[in-house]
This record gives C-alpha cells, structure tokens and sequence, in this order.
C-alpha cells in the first residue's frame, strides 16, 4: 500500500499535477458511492454532468437548440471560473490568501454596472470601458488588502474576508435603493451594449450565447504565466511567497511585491467580477456575495496555483456546477450531489500539499528501511 | 540491577546521525544529591546525550541505569515518569496561559463541579504552586501570564514545571545562556538550593565560570568521545578549557602570509538590538583590511548573528557606525548594500541563504536577476540563468540529480552550501561574510570551503568569518577577535594567540587566566 501510494504521488516529475488528478479521482468515487448508496447510476450521472456542460450530447433538445449551445453557455460560466480562480493563484504566489475574491468581483461588477453598464454608450465604447473599469475597481480593492498589510500588518486572511462582506453591504443597500428591478428583485440588467455576452445570437439556425471574454481569460492566464515565470517582477513574488527571509536577504523590497501581487490578485478578481455580473448574468443579485470567489480558492488549489493549471481546474469544476441543473433533471437527484462533489474535490484539492508531504513522508521511510536491511547484511 | 552509588549511570552509550557520531561510547555515572556539569564546545555532543536520557533519541548502543535499574527511555513522557525533568534551552510554555497553567499542563489536579462535570482545579493549582516556589526560593506569581514575565522568570517556570512533577533528576540545557549577570547569580543560587533540597541537577554549559561557582563534578565531552570526569574543586578553568579544545590544532591549510591593504570595513561603536530587544551587540568597534581574514571567535549566542546581520543590512543597527570603503552604509537597504559590495553567507541556509523550492539556477541568479546582465526591460533572459548556472555549479563543483533544474531543497546540505558560497563569492564584492560556513558539513567539504575562503583574501577581499569552531579560526584567521556577551573583548594577530588563550576569551575568562 505504502509503495503504491509512493509510485502514484511520490517523486518529482509531474508531482502536483499526479496528485490533482488523483484528489479529483478519490472525489469521484466518494460522489458515486453516494449516488449509488440513493439508488442512482453514477455514471449515467456523470455523464449527464457532460451532457449538461454541452461535451456530450444530450438524448434530446428544445427547439434551435444543440450541443454548441449548451457548450457556449459553458464557456460563459467557464470565464469567470478562470478569472477567479488566477485572481487566487497570483495572491498564493506571493505567500497571501486571497479570500476577498467575491467582494472585488461585487465590487468590479457593481462599480462597471453604474457607470458604464446603465450609460447609453455605444457598444465598442461600452464593452471596452467596463472591462476597465472592472479591473481597476478590483485591483483598487487589492492594493488596500496588500497596503493594510504592509502598512499596519493585517493578516490579509482577515481584511479580505471582512472587505467581501463590507462591500457587499454597501452595494447592496445602493442596489436596493437606487437600481432594483422590482420584477427581479435583482439590480437592474446592464445594457446590451455593455454586457460582455452577446445573448441569443440566431445563426446557423441555432440560438445560442457569445462569451466575448472567453479568449481574454486564456490570455489573461498566458501572460501571468509569462508575467510569473519570465519576468523579474514575477521572480520577485515567488521568491517573497517562498520565503520572505531569503526574499530580504537577497534585497528584494517585500512589501512592494506583496502590494504588488494583491493588486494584480485584484484586477484579476475584477475581471472575474465584471464576466460574471455583466457576462454570465447581467445582473448583480443584492444580499449575497458570489461563491465563486470561494470556490476559485480550491480552484487555484487544484490547478497547483499555476496559471494553466488554472484553465484546467476551472474547466473541470464548470462541467460540475454547471451540469448538475442537468444532472438533478435527468437522474432525479437533488442539485446538492453535483455540489457535494465539487465541495470533496475541493477539499482533497486543498489537501494537495499534506499529499506532497506525506509521499515525501513515505519515500523517505521506505528507503530507510532500505538502507538498514542493507546495512544489516553487511554486518 | 547495576551496584554503585549512582542514580543515573549511562553506560557506553553511541548516538549516530547521518554523517556525524554524536556520542561515541560515553559512559558516565551521576550521584544523587549533586550537580554534574557538562562541558564542551558546540557540536560536542552534549545535548545529544542528555536529548537521549530525556528520551527524545534512543540511543544506537548502550545501557542507562536509572536507580539501579536498567531502563529503556522511550519518550519524554517515560522520562518524567522515571523522575527526570529537562529545562530546554528555548522553554516550552504557552505564552497565552497563566504560570499555574502551564506548571500543571497535561497533569491537571481535577475536581468534580456538583460531583459530576470534571474541572480543572485552578485553585488548589495555585495553592500548590505557590507553595513549591515558596520551598524552594522560586519568586514566582502563579496568576501571572506568561507573555508578561520576562526571560528568567520563564525559567522559573519551567523549574517549577519539573518540580510539580515530582522531579528528582533536574536537567539544565545551558540555562544561563539567555539570562544577565544578576539572574545567573540568582538561578546559580536557585540550584544550589535543589541540591540542597536533595535534588540531582545536570547542567550542560560551556561556561567554565559557572561551573566553577557551582558544579560538584563536571564532564568533558569532545567530539561525541568524554574526555575526562574531574572534581571541579581540584581543578583550574584553565585546565578545562584546556580539555574542552582538546588536541593541538593542525595549521593545515597551508596558506601564505597575508597581505593587508587599505581598510575596507570600518565599525565603530556597533550596537545592535537581539530577539529579545536586548542589547545583543554592545558597543563594538573593528576594521577589517583588503586581504585579510577577521575571524571572530566566540560561543554560540554572544551576538554573531546579530553582528553579521547587521553589517549584511538584515538588521538595524541601535546605535554605531558601518562604513564600506569609506561609504557609511549604516542605514543603506539591503539591495544597495548588495551593490557597494557585500557578500554574505548566512548561518541558515534553508530559510536564509536560499529559496529551497526555486531551482538551482534561480537559487544562483538570486542576488543578480534584475541586472542588466540576467533581464532587459524586466524580463529574465533564462538562458543566461542557465548558462551562469552551468558555469557555477562547473567551477564549484556543485552536485546535484538535475542540474541547473533541481530544486534547491532536493539537494544535500554540503552541495547547498556550495551554491550559496558560489553564489556569493561571484559577486565578487570587497567585503564577504561567512557566517558558520561548514555547520554540519564533512571534513571534505570543510577543507574545500576554507580553500575558498583564503582564496578570496588572496584576490584581495576582505574577509569577515564568524564561526563557533575554535579549529576553523585557527586554521583560517589572519587576525582574530572574541566575541563575549555582544562585546569584543580581545583583537589580536592570529600568529600571538593560542588556542587555549581564544577559549578563555570564548569563556568569558580573559586576561584572568587562573581563576581556580
């Protein structure tokens, strides 16, 4: 047992995607257990959690619509998920939790609704300037958790999580008072020309959603990669969250890279904000703050905080919570399933370093015991 | 059953780590009622032997004896079970919790609430404690929490600890380490008392003088071997400290005179605040010229760390001045001192020295990355990283699985410190500082590093080497100062000082020279 559990996540190569893999594996088969134990085919419901997700296509569908539809809508929810999910990974990289993700995503989605998205400006304009804006008002929201930080030592954790809920009072008092639709009871729905999904395009004869950001968020991933790996900015923050005792013995200003990374963190927690409020749905919903932003966190966990890992990650969690609407009608299984699943990847996910360690752990023990049957021939 | 006088006998006992002998088949006995001293430098295997009667090892060989009887120690635990307490150098309380609090941790005195809920009896704790520090002179307030005490009263605590528990054994790990002139008197007298009070106490200490004022017996460990167990009534601190170095020391570097030029590190009046927001280094004042190796002697926690941090830019200086060729660097930040010309290499080279998850060529790019040889416009150019790390781990014969690509944490100790020393001297600055640069490693690896070293004097460096091992001041220095309690108190040309001078310095002893 012990040396299987060495060969499968032990050594080096590939280590953390190996151990991603098999968190996801293990969380499989505890869902199908519970599928199985309430009478339910688990693989027929996970192949309606792709059928829903539109990557297999579904026995059959409403009129004008197919698999490219149901896969369009994907992509839409699939944006944000990215953008979240990198907004946690950049903090993580310089050794912070960002928790505040869904309060800057409130924030960013709030700030662009206002300003751009109940503006009469045209399209080009409009589109452009909210994502803008979105990221500044997400990234202004980071510097402050990065400056708390330096300046008065506020364990991020705490300012974060406490901004989320600040901010998403303050929003919702300012939805509720100024911008409610009272048929919704949501804020009212941002203007087609801001919105970033273009809904119910007609082609082909289909009906389907245009996520315009889709291709911003695996750029996006692309140049933090870069922006990590090739750039000395990049070096600066891996090497604070490594260990900030040998970031200042190499002369490397900490606070100007923790600063630094939480805003960055935030411009991309914004972006996640403005796809999802003024993409996805188009309206912001007063009163709760979005979980995506707490997902994201076991996300980026699960993606090895790595920004194509990220890509990976969040597409997989996507297929989850957006095909569970389509699993729950077909298998006759509460929605909470597919969210119960998600929630035990995410927990091995996040358990990603004790697996490290405790291969490590076993490697090591192995090859002692190695070592002193060796030496005991020798004697 | 074993026959003797002895309450604790330790017989032939061998602790092995990979790559070094902790001990090498010492055997002591302890008799009830006294206090056992033991002596030597660090790394001689002191703590070790007591970590083992504590029950935190268990020995490789060997026999202990506890009253007679053969036991086998396990844990910690069994060790208290068997009457044995330890006061560790660094304590072990709860600083949230009050002093009665932490005292009966993990044996709480239990009362019944209406007969049924069990509770803590705080009362009768306090009650108890207040009583056993009475008995034994322990000014102690047992409601007190433990983040408002200062450092010696901790340590009452901690006796106080061994003492609620019924200790009859008393270890001491170098307990005056952290305490001032009057504590030390004070705790000196607090142990004479549990003798007194028929109490068996050990201490382990480097302090001759200590020993002196208040062991019966004391031995002498070197190099994991026990040198001799001497009555310390009979014997002079020379003598010990004579015993403690050990053996003629071998000038086997072999290297040539030194040829001093200009003054490149001048420190005046240097203080510098420690941990504790103590004055860690008092006052002090040197120069180190070009091609010449300062070597500063002294025991562990008499301010080196604190100096070279302070010189490196880690750590503010308090008062004083540093100038590096006639640049005052005394409060320039690190990355600018970097660039005027210091190099350093620290004692901790897993949380220090290096970036252990970054890979080799990272880890030797890691004081250089921004400049304008590694990156253009910010971004790295990888195949000067890989190139500059080829060449280091070529010239300096850094071995490791992958290369350039292994992470630094995969590699042994001896070959991370050659990348942080490679690192470093590339830098190819006036001024380098080792600190500790052969701790744990193999004689190999050490003869390597001094090479290092005095070839860096010979290209014209100054030199700043701080080390605990009295063999690698000798074998390297040019000149020599001692460092004792955060001041230098001796600087002399290494050709006038013996070594037993050097230890006396360490000791704290000085020009005394016989205080027996």
């Amino acid at each position: 047992m012990k040396k299987l559990i060495v060969k499968v996540i032990g050594g080096e190569k590939l280590q953390m995607v190996r151990i991603s893999l098999v968190a996801i594996l293990i969380s499989l088969i505890v869902g199908a257990v519970i599928l199985l134990a309430i009478g339910k085919n688990p693989f027929a419901a996970y192949g309606n959690l792709l059928q829903g997700s539109g990557l297999l296509p579904k026995g059959s569908y409403a009129g004008r619509q197919n698999m490219f539809t149901d896969f369009m809508s994907f992509l839409d929810a699939l944006t944000p998920m990215i953008f979240a999910s990198l907004s946690v990974a950049v903090a993580m990289k310089a050794g912070l939790f960002n928790i505040g993700v869904s309060g800057m995503m409130l924030a960013a989605g709030f700030t662009a609704a206002i300003t751009v998205g109940y503006s009469d400006l045209a399209a080009v304009a409009a589109k452009p300037l909210a994502i803008v804006i979105g990221m500044a008002a997400g990234a202004l929201a980071g510097a402050l958790i990065g400056w708390l930080k330096y300046k008065f030592n506020i364990n991020e954790v705490v300012s974060s999580i406490m901004i989320n809920y600040i901010l998403m009072y303050v929003f919702t008092f300012f939805i509720n008072t100024y911008f409610v639709n009272s048929v919704s009871r949501q804020s009212n729905p941002v203007s087609d020309a801001a919105r970033l999904t273009i809904t119910n395009v007609q082609a082909f004869d289909l009906k389907f959603n245009i996520p315009l950001a889709f291709p911003l968020a695996i750029i996006s991933a692309i140049i933090i990669w870069f922006l990590m790996n090739r750039t000395t900015m990049g070096f600066e923050i891996k090497a604070v969250g490594q260990s900030r005792q040998a970031a200042r013995y190499a002369g490397i200003g900490i606070s100007k890279s923790m600063i630094l990374s939480m805003t960055i963190s935030g411009a991309l927690a914004g972006l996640a904000g403005i796809t999802y409020f003024c993409g996805y749905y188009g309206s912001i919903q007063p009163g709760v703050v979005p979980s995506m932003g707490f997902n994201a966190i076991a996300v980026a966990l699960l993606g090895n905080c790595d920004p194509i890992g990220c890509i990976f990650s969040s597409f997989l969690i996507t297929i989850i919570s957006k095909g569970s609407v389509y699993m729950s009608s077909q298998q006759g299984v509460e929605n909470e399933i597919a969210d119960l699943v998600m929630s035990v990847i995410l927990i091995f996910a996040a358990c990603a370093e004790f697996m490290r360690m405790y291969a490590g752990r076993l490697e090591t023990e192995l090859k002692d015991k190695k070592e002193v049957q060796a030496s005991r021939q020798i004697r | 059953m074993s026959n003797s006088g002895y309450i604790i006998e330790m017989k032939h006992i061998t602790k092995r780590f990979p790559g070094l002998i902790a001990n090498n088949d010492v055997s002591l006995g302890i008799k009830k009622g006294e206090i056992f001293a033991l002596l030597g430098e660090n790394g001689a295997g002191k703590s070790t032997l007591m970590s083992v009667l504590f029950g935190m090892y268990e020995p490789d060989e060997g026999e202990i004896f506890i009253r007679g009887e053969k036991v086998r120690i396990t844990s910690p635990r069994h060790a208290t079970q068997l009457g044995i307490g330890m006061v560790h150098q660094h304590f072990r309380l709860v600083s949230d919790y009050t002093v009665a609090e932490n005292i009966i941790l993990g044996s709480e005195p239990k009362k019944k609430l209406l007969g049924l809920i069990p509770m803590v009896d705080i009362k009768k704790a306090n009650a108890d404690i207040a009583a056993l520090s009475e008995k034994y002179g322990l000014k102690v307030d047992p409601t007190s929490v433990i983040s408002d005490l200062n450092v010696s009263t901790q340590q009452r605590v901690e006796i106080l600890k061994m003492l609620y528990r019924d200790a009859e054994i008393l270890i001491f790990d170098e307990p005056t380490a952290v305490l001032t002139p009057q504590e030390i008197e004070y705790l000196l007298d607090i142990i004479r008392g549990l003798r007194d009070g028929g109490k068996t106490v050990i201490i382990i200490t480097h302090k001759l003088e200590e020993i002196k004022s208040v062991a019966d017996r004391c031995a002498i460990l070197n190099r994991g071997k026990l040198i001799d167990i001497l009555d310390v009534a009979g014997t002079s601190t020379t003598e010990m400290a004579r015993l403690m170095v050990g053996h003629e020391v071998s000038f086997s570097s072999g290297k040539a005179e030194a040829v001093p030029g200009e003054t490149v590190l001048k420190v005046e009046g240097l203080t510098v605040k420690g941990e504790m927001g103590n004055d860690a280094v008092k006052d002090v004042s040197f120069e180190i010229r070009s091609g010449e190796i300062f070597a500063l002697a002294g025991v562990s926690g008499n301010g080196q760390n604190e100096l070279a941090d302070a010189i490196a830019g880690l750590r503010d200086c308090a008062a004083g001045r540093i100038t590096l060729n006639g640049t005052d660097i005394t409060n320039m930040p690190i990355r600018k001192r970097i660039e005027t010309g210091v190099a350093y290499i620290p004692e901790d080279r897993h949380n220090v020295g290096l970036v252990l998850n970054f890979s080799l060529s990272d880890n030797l790019a890691l004081k250089r990355y921004y400049d304008a040889t590694f990156s253009k416009h910010h971004i790295m150019k990888r195949e000067v990283f890989n190139e500059n790390g080829n060449r280091l781990i070529k010239e300096y014969d850094i071995r490791s699985s992958k290369g350039n690509a292994t992470s630094t944490r995969a590699m042994s100790g001896g070959n991370q410190q050659k990348a942080i020393i490679a690192r470093e001297i590339d830098l190819r600055t006036p001024l380098i500082i080792f600190m500790q640069p052969t701790r744990g490693l193999d004689i190999g690896a050490i003869s390597n590093i001094h090479k290092q070293i005095i070839e860096e004097r010979d290209r014209g460096a100054a030199v700043l080497l701080i080390s605990l091992e009295l063999d690698e001041i000798m074998d390297c220095a040019d000149t020599i100062g001692v460092i004792f309690d955060g001041r230098i108190n001796r600087i002399a040309k290494a050709s006038e000082l013996t070594v037993n001078e050097v230890g006396r310095f360490m000791m704290g002893v000085g020009d005394k020279g016989e205080s027996a």
